[in-house]
This record gives C-alpha cells, sequence and structure tokens, in this order.
C-alpha cells in the first residue's frame, strides 16, 4: 500500500466521512454547505487514489466531480432557497467550510503536481484544483445571495399579507 | 488487506449511506441522502477498476437524482396548497 493510497484513505475516513455525516443529519442550513465539502474531498480523495494506483485516468472522474459537485450545490441552494432563507447558515460556520477546502485543496495538489512532474497531466491537475477552489467559491456565494435574497423578498410579503 | 482499505471505507460508506436512505422518511432529506449514495457508489466503482462507470454514477448520483426528487417535491406541494386554497374559497 503506498503513500498515496494511505493518505486517500485517511482523507477518505478523516474528512469526506464526517462531511457526509454533516450532510446527512440536521437542519438544511448545515446539509447545503456539508454537500459540497464532501464532493470537494470526495474528488481530491479520486485525485490521490489515481496517483496511488499509478493511473491518470482515474483524474477523469476527479474532474467530473469537480464540474458537478458545485451544480449539485447549486441546484439544492436554487430548490431549497426558503428554508436556507427561513433558517440561514451561520456567516462563520460557511466561511469556515470554504477556508476548510480553500486549504485542503492545494495540500493535495501541489504534492501531486510535484509526483507527476511537469507535463500536460501537471496541468490536469492545476485546472482540477482550480476548478474545485472556484467550486466552493460559487456553491458559498450562492448559498448568501440566496439566504440575503430571501430576505428582501419575505419582509414585503409578509406586509402584503398583513395588510 | 491493507490494499483493500479504500475499498473497504467505501462499502461501509455505500452500507450506511443505503441503509439511512432507506430509513430517513422525508423526501429531501432523502434526496441529500440519495446524492451521498451516489458519490460512494462512484468511488466504489473505480476502486473496483471501472471509471467509466464510475463517470456516469457520478454524473446521475450528483446531480440528477436529486434534482428529480427536488423538483417532484416541489411540484406536489404547489400543488396540495393551491388545492387547500381552494377549500378555504
Amino acid at each position: 500500500m503506498s503513500g498515496w493510497t494511505a493518505a486517500a484513505a485517511a482523507l477518505l475516513l478523516c474528512g469526506v466521512a464526517p462531511a457526509a455525516c454533516g450532510a446527512a443529519t440536521g437542519p438544511v442550513r448545515r446539509r447545503v454547505p456539508a454537500q459540497n465539502l464532501t464532493t470537494t474531498l470526495l474528488s481530491l480523495v479520486i485525485l490521490l487514489l489515481a496517483q496511488g494506483y499509478g493511473r491518470p485516468a482515474y483524474t477523469d472522474p476527479a474532474l467530473v466531480l469537480a464540474v458537478l459537485g458545485p451544480a449539485g450545490t447549486l441546484l439544492y441552494v436554487r430548490l431549497l432557497a426558503d428554508q436556507l432563507a427561513a433558517h440561514p447558515p451561520r456567516p462563520r460556520s460557511l466561511l469556515a467550510v470554504t477556508a476548510l477546502s480553500y486549504t485542503a485543496v492545494p495540500a493535495v495538489v501541489l504534492p501531486l503536481c510535484v509526483a507527476t512532474g511537469p507535463g500536460r497531466a501537471m496541468v490536469k491537475l492545476l485546472v482540477i484544483g482550480v476548478l474545485l477552489v472556484l467550486g466552493s467559491r460559487v456553491a458559498a456565494r450562492a448559498v448568501t445571495a440566496a439566504v440575503s435574497a430571501g430576505h428582501g423578498r419575505t419582509g414585503p410579503a409578509e406586509g402584503m399579507s398583513d395588510g | 488487506m491493507a490494499d483493500d482499505l479504500p475499498l473497504l471505507l467505501g462499502l461501509l460508506l455505500v452500507a450506511a449511506a443505503g441503509t439511512a436512505a432507506v430509513l430517513v422518511r422525508d423526501p429531501v432529506r432523502q434526496s441529500f441522502l440519495l446524492s451521498l449514495f451516489g458519490l460512494a457508489l462512484a468511488l466504489v466503482f473505480l476502486l473496483l477498476q471501472a471509471p467509466d462507470v464510475a463517470l456516469s454514477q457520478l454524473a446521475v448520483g450528483s446531480a440528477l437524482t436529486p434534482l428529480m426528487v427536488l423538483l417532484s417535491v416541489r411540484k406536489v406541494r404547489r400543488k396540495a396548497r393551491s388545492e387547500r386554497r381552494e377549500e378555504h374559497e
């Protein structure tokens, strides 16, 4: 068992499993950021496994997940916007989740780039890393936007029902 | 045994997510669990040397399944709300 596979197993156990628990239980305000964190960390696990098994083709699912994970989060934000606006997530915990993915992505991608060496494979790894960081940023901004839009919308609507 | 550790963890994740998806009754919560189940299945497919199957499972599991479930929930709720309004009138 190589160090890369061991790192993937460790990240799976200590990163993906708690994030998945956060996405599986609790209120919607915690589930949505946790779901985004789960996809980001799982994509990193797939990258580590690709290096551990010595199969560059295994990075393709990581690339797909880096694109589709934030898309899924945006979907939840769009369709559960009223619940998110009613019980908005704490800005501090949202910031903590985003910061965690911002630190985890370079911590995994940069050693992989060093191990791969310069070339097309390294460019692909860097693209995946950039996509992952952008994805968490977009997801966090979408949650914040949904919360503020919900507040703007519920205010006048409540006033109208009172009148 | 040590080489199979990621596979073992993936299988455990699949078992936990699948059981939870069956036991939870609220469709909105189920959509989160189904998406997690899809992600875990994709990981297991990848570990069993089938990256092409993992690719399609990722597309279905992480985006399409929750979209279908949440859209249906939304439509049913809207219909129920409008029917209730008609009863009141």
